[in-house]
C-alpha cells in the first residue's frame, strides 16, 4: 500500500508536484525546440543533399551535409550533448536550455533528414518528368508536386523520430538539467519519499501520456493527407 | 519545326561500362507531319522521343526548335569551334601537311575533345549558345509530351493538373486555364471527374486526361511515348480515338507505338529504330507494304 500512497504523495504534497511539473516543463520545451530545429535543418540537409544542381559550387554544403550526417548517426547522443555542453558552449552563463535544444535538434535533424530524403526518393520519377516536361523548373516541381506527395510518405517514420527525441531527451540530466527523469530521481531520493517505485512510475506515465498523444495527432494528420487517396 | 542532329546516347560511364543506346540518329519533322517511330523493346525508341524535349541529355548532338537550339551546342557539328580547340592545336603541330578538314575528320573520328579545350573555346561555345541557346523551360512549354504511365500529378484533382502548369508559368490568368480546361474536359467527356483525384480514374480516362493537360499548354508539337502500352486492351480505342482527333486537326506529333494499325493509319511517316540506328523512313504504304531493311522485315512479320 506504500506505493499508491506514495504515488498520491508525489501529486498531494505541494513540493514533489511542483518538482515533477517544473521537470516535465523543462522535457516539454526541450522535446519542442529540438522538434522545430529538428525538422529545419534535416528539410534544409534533405534538399541539399536530394538536389541534382551540377554547379561545381554544389559539391560544398553537399559534402557538408554528408559529413554532418555521417557524425551525427555515428556517434552517441550523450557524447554530442556533452561535446556542446562542455566544449562548445562551455561559456559561463550560456543557457542550458539552448544547449540542450541544439544538440537535440541538431541529433533529431539527422535523421528527420534521411526520413525525407527517402519520401523524397519515394515519389515516382515520373512525377518529376510530367513537371519538368510541361515546362515547371525544378524548384516548381519539386515544392508543387514532389514534396506534397512525399510528406504523406513520411508522416510515419517523423513521428517515429519525434517520439524517439523526447525519450531521448531523458539524458539531459547527465548534464545536470531537471528534467521529468530527474525530478522523477529527486523525488524518490531520500530527503523526500526514499523510495524511487512510485516517482519513476509517474513519470514514466507522463512520459506514455506525451507520446500517446503525439501519435494520436500523427494519425490525424496522416488521415487528414490520405483523404485524396484510395489506400 | 524539331531538327535532330546526329544525336547519341550512353548511359552509365566509362568507368563502369558505358551502354550506347543512340548511336547517331538525325531526322526533321516538319509542321503538320505526323511521326511514328516503331521498333523492337530497347532499340532506343523512347530514349530517342526523351531526348527531344531532353527529359535524356543526349551525349552528342543537338536538337533545334524552330532554329532555336534546345540542347547545350555540340562542338562536333561546329567545325569554327573545333577549329579553336587545344586538341586542334595539337594535332595541326603533330600533321603540318594535314588541311583543316583532315583534322576536323580525325576529331571527330576519335571524339578527342577533352573538357579543357582553353578560354578561346569557351568562348566560341559561349557564342554559339548565345546566339541560339533558348531556356529549356520555355522549349518543354511548347512540346507537349505524354507518357505510358500517364504520370498525373496524383497530389492534385484534375482541374488543379490541367491549370497548374498554364498558371504558374504565367502562359494564363486562373480563369483563362479553369476557361480551357472546362472546354477540354467537355470535349473528352469527363467534365464530371474535374474534381476527383487521379486514383479515382480508370487507366483510359488517366491517359485522355494526361493528353489534355498537355494541350492545355497550347503546344506547337506533341509527343507522345508509347501512350497506349500501360492499358487495358478495351481502353485503348477511346485514347487512339482521342489521338487521331488532334492528328486530324493538323496537329504535329511524334509518337512512339506498337499499335501498328494505328500507326499506318495516322502516320505521315514512318520510322524504324533499331540498335540505336534510324534503319528505315518512309511514308506508311511504302513502309508497311514494301519494306526494304531485313531487320525490319522480320520485325513486321512478327508483329503483324
Amino acid at each position: 500500500m506504500k506505493f499508491f500512497n506514495d504515488i498520491i504523495q508525489c501529486f498531494v504534497n505541494g513540493k514533489y508536484l511542483t518538482s515533477i511539473f517544473e521537470g516535465l516543463k523543462l522535457t516539454l520545451i526541450i522535446s519542442v525546440g529540438a522538434a522545430i530545429v529538428g525538422l529545419l535543418l534535416g528539410t534544409i540537409v534533405a534538399l541539399v543533399e536530394i538536389s541534382n544542381n551540377k554547379s561545381k559550387w554544389m559539391i560544398i554544403p553537399r559534402t557538408i551535409c554528408n559529413l554532418y550526417i555521417t557524425i551525427i548517426r555515428g556517434t552517441p547522443m550523450a557524447l554530442q550533448l556533452f561535446i556542446m555542453a562542455f566544449v562548445i558552449f562551455a561559456i559561463r552563463g550560456f543557457p542550458l536550455e539552448i544547449t540542450a535544444i541544439l544538440s537535440f535538434g541538431i541529433n533529431s535533424g539527422a535523421y528527420v533528414a534521411e526520413n525525407i530524403r527517402g519520401g523524397i526518393l519515394s515519389v515516382d520519377i515520373g512525377q518529376t518528368e510530367a513537371g519538368r516536361a510541361l515546362g515547371l523548373s525544378g524548384g516548381t516541381t519539386m515544392f508543387r508536386i514532389v514534396i506534397p506527395q512525399a510528406i504523406k510518405n513520411v508522416i510515419p517514420s517523423i513521428g517515429n523520430e519525434m517520439i524517439a527525441l523526447i525519450k531521448e531527451t531523458s539524458i539531459v540530466s547527465m548534464i545536470g538539467m531537471y528534467d521529468l527523469t530527474a525530478a522523477a530521481k529527486d523525488v524518490g531520493s531520500g530527503q523526500n519519499l526514499a523510495s524511487y517505485i512510485a516517482p519513476m512510475t509517474v513519470a514514466a506515465l507522463f512520459y506514455l501520456a506525451i507520446v500517446y498523444a503525439l501519435t494520436f495527432i500523427v494519425k490525424i494528420i496522416e488521415r487528414r493527407l490520405r483523404s485524396g487517396d484510395k489506400r | 519545326m524539331i531538327s535532330v542532329k546526329n544525336i547519341y546516347k550512353n548511359f552509365g560511364d566509362k568507368k563502369t561500362g558505358e551502354i550506347s543506346v543512340l548511336r547517331g540518329i538525325s531526322c526533321d519533322i516538319k509542321r503538320g507531319e505526323r511521326v511514328v517511330i516503331i521498333g523492337p523493346s530497347g532499340s532506343g525508341k523512347s530514349t530517342f522521343l526523351r531526348c527531344m524535349n531532353l527529359l535524356e541529355e543526349p551525349t552528342y548532338g543537338e536538337v533545334w526548335l524552330d532554329g532555336r537550339l534546345v540542347t547545350p551546342p555540340d562542338p562536333y557539328l561546329h567545325p569554327a569551334v573545333m577549329k579553336v580547340s587545344k586538341t586542334f592545336e595539337k594535332l595541326s603541330k603533330a600533321n603540318p601537311n594535314a588541311t583543316e578538314q583532315e583534322l576536323i575528320a580525325l576529331i571527330k573520328k576519335d571524339d578527342l575533345l577533352t573538357k579543357r579545350e582553353g578560354k578561346a573555346y569557351k568562348k566560341v561555345m559561349q557564342k554559339v549558345e548565345n546566339k541560339y541557346g533558348i531556356d529549356i523551360n520555355i522549349a518543354r512549354q511548347r512540346m507537349g509530351m505524354v507518357f505510358q504511365h500517364f504520370n498525373l500529378f496524383n497530389n492534385l484533382t484534375i482541374m488543379q493538373n490541367l491549370t497548374l502548369a498554364p498558371v504558374q508559368l504565367h502562359l494564363k490568368t486562373k480563369e483563362e486555364a479553369e476557361a480551357k480546361a472546362t472546354e477540354l474536359l467537355h470535349r473528352i467527356g469527363l467534365y464530371d471527374k474535374k474534381d476527383e483525384y487521379p486514383s479515382k480514374l480508370s487507366g483510359g480516362q488517366k491517359q485522355r486526361i494526361a493528353i489534355i493537360r498537355a494541350l492545355a499548354m497550347d503546344p506547337d508539337v506533341m509527343l507522345f511515348d508509347e501512350p497506349t502500352s500501360a492499358l487495358d486492351p478495351e481502353m485503348v480505342g477511346e485514347v487512339l480515338d482521342l489521338i487521331r482527333q488532334l492528328a486530324n486537326e493538323g496537329m504535329t506529333m511524334v509518337i512512339v507505338t506498337h499499335e501498328m494499325g494505328f500507326a499506318k493509319e495516322v502516320a505521315t511517316r514512318v520510322i524504324f529504330v533499331d540498335g540505336g540506328y534510324i534503319k528505315e523512313e518512309a511514308t506508311p504504304e511504302e513502309f508497311f507494304e514494301n519494306p526494304k531493311n531485313e531487320r525490319l522485315k522480320e520485325f513486321l512479320s512478327k508483329v503483324l
